[in-house]
């Protein structure tokens, strides 16, 4: 009865205007916001955490995952300096993650391609 | 960019419905985010929409159509012998401008069995065949109109041992009849579980066993002996040669449980806080994982569709930080 929408996990609200990322600058703490992932999970909010934090520029990186209902993520970053915003070391770790799944993506492929030839025998008795 | 990655992969083994590979050189995040992805996310075709024309089965209708959900269906693409990616064969249906569902965001399939006593009688073999024992519906009974779609079913060299008939959907008495269309659609299975293309998806740590040489010297041999015999998996050994302690190849798959190697060495050291002679530790940047498929794709599909799931969702969020960065 009170169940929620199956699909609210994952696709975002856009008849009521939801943004997927909304910014919120920190008021107390300088070079500091907090960035909400409407939709996202521990999925890709770790992901970014462990990045940032693999940043010299970062001084703090964390997320918050309200409860199992909520479905958004806040990622607080704090940067060293105010010459880096938030936002530019976010977008520079989505980059560095995005070029490093590329090379995953080319590494399976190539290791299955010579798994295979390595192992030809055995895979065509299987058929 | 300064803070880019060069993750290894190494494959141990790739069949039909399982693939075991060691990653490497990146830490625990990405090996998480690769792990759920592959349970969550990656796409896979399930029915989701049953239409009934006649059931006098003992079921009711919601139980089999929950049934047929359950039953992983296979995207075969033509001229290929392996279950493939859906994606980009498919449309998500929300995303489909069709007005109802159309061929390219559904898959149909029709079943229509009956248990019919006078034709089972003209065909039974002999006298002794029951002709009134109860028929099974299974999903070979499942008539699809995509060639390249069908319920998944075991493979060829597994079959000579288990005789599949296909999946049991509900077993008919006299009289009896089913008559149904089920549509298929693709999702994730983060809306329902039928849609998980992964009966396992695990990681585990890679083992790094470091052997302290500088404290080992101390040991007697029948010491090291003791080492070497305490360990449940066996994962030491005494060089025949040199005498020196060390671990046997393809340790790494063997070492689970070490505690005893603790509580060993911990009598054997002369002082309580002197260095352990070998200890046993979660690689932190090395991860041995292990999938299995329910039928519905190949391992190595599953595993490369992952990884364009996540390419795609963090090339869709970067454009999103762009966009927010100019609002600013
Ligand atoms: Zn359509």
């Amino acid at each position: 009865m009170n169940a929620p929408e199956r699909t609210a996990s994952f696709l975002l609200d856009e008849d009521n205007g939801e943004m997927k990322i909304v910014y919120t600058a920190d008021t107390k703490i300088a070079n500091s916001g907090t960035f909400r992932f409407n939709r996202e999970d521990h999925t890709v909010a770790n992901l970014f955490r462990m990045q940032l934090l693999r940043d010299n520029s970062v001084r703090f990186a964390g997320y918050f995952h309200p409860h199992p209902l909520l479905n958004y993520i806040d990622l607080k970053i704090q940067t060293n300096s105010s010459t880096v915003a938030p936002i530019e070391v976010l977008s520079a770790a989505i980059e560095d993650l995005s070029n490093e799944t590329d090379h995953l993506i080319s590494q399976v492929t190539d290791s299955i391609e010579e798994w295979r030839k390595q192992n030809d025998a055995g895979a065509i008795s299987q058929f | 960019m300064p803070n880019q990655r060069f993750p290894k992969i190494k494959i141990l083994h790739v069949s039909p419905h399982e693939i075991k590979f060691i990653l490497s050189e990146t830490d625990v995040s990405m090996a998480n985010t690769v792990r759920r992805i592959m349970i969550a996310e990656v796409p896979t075709l399930a029915i989701d929409l049953v239409e009934f024309h006649d059931n006098s089965t003992v079921l009711n209708d919601e139980y089999i159509a929950h049934r047929l959900g359950l039953i992983p269906i296979r995207y075969q693409p033509p001229d290929s012998i392996k279950g493939g990616d859906c994606h980009g064969a498919f449309l998500p249906h929300r995303e489909c401008v069709c007005y109802e569902r159309c061929p390219r965001c559904s898959v149909e399939f029709e079943l229509d069995v009956e248990f019919d006593a006078a034709m089972r009688h003209s065909m039974a073999l002999n006298e002794e065949t029951d002709v009134l024992a109860p028929l099974t519906v299974t999903s070979r009974d499942l008539r699809s109109n995509n060639e390249s779609v069908h319920p998944a079913h075991f493979l060829h060299n597994e079959q000579d041992e288990s005789q599949d008939d296909g999946i049991a959907i509900v077993k008919m008495g006299g009289g009896q009849k089913l008559k149904l269309k089920a549509i298929a659609r693709m999702g994730i299975s983060k809306e329902h579980a039928k849609w998980c293309p992964v009966a396992v998806a695990t990681y585990r740590f890679w083992p790094d066993i470091i052997i302290n040489e500088e404290q080992v010297a101390t040991l007697t041999m029948e010491q090291k002996q003791e080492l070497v015999d305490i360990c449940p998996d066996r994962i030491l050994e005494i060089d025949p040669v040199t005498g020196m302690l060390q671990a046997v190849e393809g340790a790494w798959d063997m070492a689970t449980y070490t505690e005893d190697l603790k509580f060993c060495q911990d009598a054997l050291k002369k002082r309580p806080e002197d260095d352990d002679f070998v200890r046993v530790e979660p690689s932190k940047d090395k991860f041995i994982f292990s999938v299995e498929t329910t039928g519905c794709m190949d391992a190595d599909e599953v595993l490369l569709s992952a990884l364009r799931v996540l390419k795609n969702r963090l090339n869709y969020l970067a454009q999103e930080v762009e966009n927010l960065k100019e609002t600013q």
